[in-house]
């Protein structure tokens, strides 16, 4: 038996560096934000505690804001490895954050309005499913629409007249209701994050370790390939946006408890968030390629620098850079997906 | 355990295959014998990929029956195609790139507890498999570094460890390398000595002979002969089985050949070709006839600009090839090989299609003149007898041939000095297929230079004034058409046999 | 083969049957005017001429925008920056015309000539639609992450120019005269007359020039196109310019009426402008639709958004109100189709 080595051999992708690079880039470009953070301009800290961006209180902070987004982006990512896309994330957190406030707000105890929100979730996710996978429309458009149904809904529970579901009129949010994104429950930080931790967690090993993971990336990667295994790729698609609608539901409890009431626009803009945490973590357009934990990384990435950016610049900036480093991180991804084509 | 009497691991009874208008698969009956190596021989439409489709679930027979291991085999799909033991590699891979090997081998038929994958005897059934068919990819790797014949190899092994117990391969060396293909070669000994069947379809006689145990022949839809090849005297013999025939040709030399140059390639040289050189006259029809991957479409998307190759392409005087708007601009119109992906607009109307190449002739200041754009496309659907009732008809909605014609009436309309024509006749009826070579001519009667892309040798005799040989992306051998034209030779310079050896 | 019969031109180059897209469109049309037979039913004070009219004026910029979403679809590909430009061009138009001499920075601007000041607001307009294309076509990355992207970038530098809010102070007395010029004597203002006339300039590009032909070949078939000598990159450039274009122009046009640069202007105006492509029919895969198709669902989504103001229901209504008619459009569009063409 022949043990030639000759035979075509695999390209190399790079030398040792580039290779160290492309996989832990992301960690680098956080610790790159940080550092440039605590740099600049450290007397203008004063929005939080003055001080260092480093200080305990600022990183906690930030780390209670970027919640919903963390709890977000790991199913997310899954979904757009399996080649889909979700644009009703932002809508669909929005929703819930006023379903979990109305739920509260009329006396239901903490866990019940925290496993009906979920199942709201879940069927907000079968929706889109169903317009994908059962009614073949394409995932932009379907998205699309219930973007806007579910923004719709969300701001017509909520009274004419009033901005959001908050106490007042006879009625008054529990306690509790605040505690969960905002009172440290470990290492001082809240439920909330350690919740989009724990998501983040069981999504990486879902990836690496379940049928799930596995049977997602070989549907973005090549879908005929997948149907021809056996695998029933439309009902991958389906429980994936189940997923992402049960975490969005996740996001829009940990705003609204954060904020301490129900906004129906609370959740705007959150996909495009959400897709420029995935993108910063190099997963592909096409599918097939991305990681859940890169992506989780990519949104602290984000949420850094937009609370770093508020310091330093005023927030009308805000829309301005993200939508630079949107088309920033759309360029990188295109430059780094034709090297390695070509390489 | 079976009995002692070897029993035939796949037998075919009688299979037919009927189209509208054609029988494609005709009362075909043979058996294939436990690991062994089966090939699959036959000219292009003798029916080989019809039966091939039949054995694979694509296609259901119009009667007959297929056994897989002595129990009857109907499948649907390819899906219960492999289920029933049948798998197949395909020319197109069906491997996911961004998988690991080892995950590929198992895609489908993990085991898992609670939808956690488990590991199990697959696991180190699937590496054991792969070590043994092919020691040097590492299981770990990701499948994207791989290149495209360890791609194949891990496709191979994956159907291996699946359990099937018949494996068919179609044109498996098409886009391989000579090293690449002893190294499959190597892998496919190893399958049949562990007990699994393979059949081979290949255009490369050499190939069969170094591989195969036994060989089929099919000719026009018919079974020819199943034999063992060691009872095979040499290429001779299958290449008559093959042509067993006069072909019927109606060439008739052409006054109207021009003797100047139109078109001259020189040195054309890219990933398949090898230094292709040669001329193309005016008023002349010039067939490119070889196999599957000899490299036809590379030089005729190269001609056009359609694809980047080193060296040089003048087309009268001038240098082109840099894109397909140049070439059109300078006077050549290309009709591409897939018709419904590259040739047509099939959410547009005839009508609508047929304009594209030329707008020139039917607007002013980017202006269509509507009624020339109607009376064009009438006069078009009229000169090539277009079967429709209306201008104004999707194209999708036409037939193979119609469509096909449609993209005919959009390269003459261009009014091009040169044709390029890449498979002018693939899935188009008989009748359609007389109607388009009777174009052809009379285009080039009238001064028009054509060059014929194709694997149908009936065609490229039937129609062209000299033919260039292909094989595996060099020009093997140029030889004039003529009464006298000998196909034995065509048919070893194509598949394999040298330029000059005669067989 | 079958002899083919012969047959007179007159038969073979008739339209005697109607095409998909002019089926599609007639459909679109019904459908809108039985909504509004329907609302005229059910909403009081539906049924008169002013109503119609207003149906029409009140959505001048969407129908406008539309023209150029509707293109773009058409060759397959999305513009969602529309709406942030509008902002833009609006905001540039007031900050380039405004005197430098104000007394804060909101109210001091670069004191050009009110028509450098215009030109200069379409050149803004239109670099936005250059990015569009630039990314589209050369870093090949998806139209709708790419327009996302500008549509950001857009009313993101609207928003640092007019520092999150509004510039309308220190404007030059003729600045505000375009939006609100009315014509021949009735309340018809300037910006519906362009509308009008660019919804006619555009279906006769559409129907009867060689650059519409090309947009439904690039959207029918890239490869095809390409291998007929299309050169679909400039081509591209030019849809986007042209969106980007028209919007810049929607945007002067909307500063001029309100006589202020408003960063929030044109919120959610892309969303309306692919809703009504959509309702008309257009399809998203490319190749498939028509402007007057967009016309008419630009109608749809006025009349029922309009009849639900007149039945009095919520504001907040107009977004299910939107998610539902693009689904029974799409769902009964492709059903329509299927069965047409069985």
């Amino acid at each position: 038996m022949s043990h030639t080595p000759a035979y075509a051999q695999s390209r190399p992708a790079g030398g040792p560096v580039a290779r160290f690079l492309r996989s832990y880039y992301i960690y680098l470009v956080l610790v790159a934000v940080v550092v440039v953070l605590s740099a600049a301009n450290l007397d203008r800290f004063d929005l939080f505690e003055r001080g260092n961006f480093l200080n305990q209180n600022n990183i906690i902070n930030i780390l209670r804001i970027s919640a919903p987004l963390l709890t977000l982006v790991g199913a997310f990512t899954l979904l757009m490895v399996s080649g889909y896309i979700d644009l009703s994330v932002g809508s669909a957190a929005s929703l819930s954050a006023v379903v979990y406030a109305l739920f509260a707000i009329h006396g239901l105890p903490f866990p019940v309005a925290f496993a009906l929100t979920l199942v709201v979730g879940a069927g907000l996710g079968a929706i889109n499913g169903i317009l994908v996978v059962r009614l073949g429309i394409t995932p932009v458009i379907a998205t699309l629409i219930t973007l806007s149904l579910y923004k719709g809904i969300a701001l017509l529970l909520v009274e004419d007249g009033v901005s959001a579901i908050k106490s007042g009129g006879g009625l008054s949010m529990p306690d509790w209701f605040n505690s969960y994104g905002r009172i440290g429950v470990m290492l001082g930080l809240p439920a909330a994050f350690w919740v989009a931790v724990g998501v983040t967690l069981v999504l990486v090993v879902a990836q690496n370790r379940t049928l799930l993971g596995k049977y997602a990336a070989a549907t973005g990667g090549n879908p005929t390939a997948a149907r021809l295994s056996g695998i029933n790729t439309g009902r991958i698609v389906f429980l994936l946006y189940v997923i992402v609608g049960m975490t969005a539901a996740l996001a829009g409890i940990a705003r609204s408890s954060f904020m301490s009431l129900g906004d129906p626009l609370s959740g705007d803009g959150m996909e495009l968030s959400a897709i420029l945490a995935v993108l910063i973590g190099g997963t592909a357009f096409a599918g097939g390629e991305g990681r859940v934990l890169r992506s989780f990384i990519g949104a602290l990435i984000i949420m850094a620098l937009t609370v770093g950016m508020l310091i330093l610049v005023p927030a009308y900036f805000q829309t301005l850079l993200i939508g630079l480093a949107l088309l920033a991180a759309a360029a990188s991804n295109h430059l780094i997906s034709r090297k390695e084509v070509v390489s | 355990m079976t009995g002692e009497q070897p029993s035939p691991i796949l037998s075919v009874e009688g299979l037919t295959k009927d189209y509208p208008g054609v029988r494609a698969v005709d009362d075909v009956s043979f058996a294939v014998e436990r690991c062994t190596v089966h090939c699959l021989v036959g000219e292009n439409g003798a029916g080989k990929s019809t039966l091939v489709k039949m054995l694979t679930g694509a296609l259901q027979p119009t009667s007959g029956t297929m056994r897989v291991d002595g129990s009857a085999y109907q499948p649907t799909n390819p899906h219960q195609a492999r289920e029933g033991g049948i798998a197949t590699l395909f020319q197109e891979l069906h491997v996911v790139d961004q998988l690991s090997v080892h995950e590929n081998l198992t895609l489908g038929m993990e085991r898992a507890r609670f939808g956690f994958l488990v590991e199990s005897d697959l696991d180190r059934r699937v590496v054991e498999t792969l070590a043994m068919i092919e020691p040097s990819i590492d299981p770990s790797a990701r499948v994207s570094s791989l290149s495209v014949a360890q791609k194949q190899i891990v496709e191979i092994a994956r159907s291996a460890s699946s359990g099937a117990s018949i494996i068919i391969m179609d044109e498996p060396t098409a886009a391989l390398s000579e090293r690449e293909v002893e190294r499959l070669f190597g892998v496919i000994r190893r399958l049949r000595d562990s007990d699994v069947t393979v059949i081979y379809i290949s255009h490369k006689l050499d190939e069969i002979f170094e591989l195969g145990d036994a060989v089929t022949v099919l000719r026009d839809g018919k079974h020819i002969a199943t034999k063992p090849l060691p009872e095979v005297a040499g290429r001779s013999e299958l290449i008559e089985m093959m042509i067993g025939r006069s072909v019927f040709q109606d060439y008739v030399p052409r006054a109207t050949v021009g003797d100047e140059a139109v078109l001259s390639a020189t040195g054309l040289n890219n990933h398949l070709l090898k230094d292709v050189s040669f001329h193309i006259n005016r008023g002349e029809i010039v067939g490119f006839y070889g196999l599957v991957g000899a490299g036809k479409t590379e030089i005729a998307r190269a001609l056009f600009g359609a694809d980047q190759c080193s060296g040089e392409i003048r087309f009268k005087g001038r240098k082109i090839g840099g894109s397909p708007k140049q070439a059109i601009a300078s006077g050549i119109a290309l009709v591409p090989e897939e018709r419904r992906t590259q040739g047509l607009f099939t959410t547009l109307t005839i009508r609508e299609n047929i304009s594209v190449m030329n707008l020139r002739r039917l607007s002013d200041a980017g202006i269509f003149r509507s009624a020339d754009e109607r009376s064009a496309a009438v006069d078009y659907v009229r000169k090539l007898s277009i079967a429709t009732d209306s201008i104004e008809k999707h194209t999708e909605k036409l037939s193979g041939g119609n469509q096909q014609k449609v993209v005919f009436a959009k390269c003459l309309f261009a009014d091009a000095d040169l044709l390029l024509l890449d498979e002018p006749t693939r899935g188009v009826d008989v009748g359609a297929k007389t109607e388009i070579y009777e174009i052809i001519r009379n285009l080039a009667n009238k001064g028009t230079s054509v060059a014929v892309f194709s694997s149908e040798l009936e065609e490229v005799l039937g129609i062209c004034d000299r033919i260039f040989l292909l094989f595996s992306g060099a020009l093997e051998a140029e030889i004039a058409n003529g009464p006298d034209v000998d196909m034995a030779h065509i048919l070893n310079v194509v598949t394999g046999g040298g330029g000059s050896v005669a067989p | 083969m079958t002899a083919y019969p012969v047959k007179a031109e007159g038969v073979l180059g008739s339209d005697h049957r109607m095409g998909d897209e002019t089926f599609i469109a007639s459909l679109v049309a019904c459908v809108a005017v039985g909504l509004f037979l329907i609302a005229s039913v059910f909403v009081p004070n539906f049924f008169q001429p002013l109503t119609m009219l207003n149906l029409v004026t009140n959505n001048w910029a969407v129908i406008s925008l539309g023209v150029g979403v509707t293109f773009l679809l058409v060759s397959g590909n999305f513009d969602l920056s529309v709406g942030g430009v509008v902002a833009l061009s609006g905001v540039l138009a007031v900050w380039f015309a405004q005197s430098a001499d104000g007394n804060n920075a909101l109210s001091t601007g670069l004191g050009f000539p009110y028509w450098l000041a215009i030109v200069c607001a379409l050149g803004g307009a239109l670099a936005v639609g250059a990015l569009n294309a630039l990314f589209v076509v050369r870093f090949s990355v998806p139209s709708i992450i790419v327009t996302l992207g500008t549509m950001m970038l857009a009313r993101g530098i609207a928003q640092v120019i007019t520092q999150g809010s509004q510039r309308n102070t220190n404007l030059p007395p003729e600045f505000g005269i375009l939006g609100n010029l009315t014509m021949f004597g009735t309340s018809v203002r300037l910006p519906v007359v362009l509308m009008v006339v660019l919804l006619l300039v555009a279906i006769f590009i559409e129907k009867k020039t060689v650059f519409g032909r090309l947009t439904y070949w690039i959207g029918a078939n890239p490869v095809t196109a390409r291998l007929s000598g299309i050169d679909r990159a400039k081509h591209l450039t030019y849809l986007y310019l042209l969106s980007a274009g028209i919007a810049g122009a929607v945007g002067i046009l909307l500063a001029s009426e309100f006589r202020s640069g408003y960063s929030n202007r044109g919120t959610l105006m892309e969303f309306d402008a692919l809703v009504t492509a959509l309702l008309g029919g257009v399809a998203i895969a490319g190749g498939f639709g028509s402007v007057i198709g967009m016309f008419f669902g630009a109608l749809i989504l006025a009349v029922v958004t309009t009849a639900a103001t007149g039945m009095i229901l919520s504001p907040d209504w107009q977004f299910i109100l939107k998610a539902v008619a693009v689904f029974l459009a799409i769902v009964t569009q492709t059903w329509a189709l299927a069965r047409r063409n069985r």
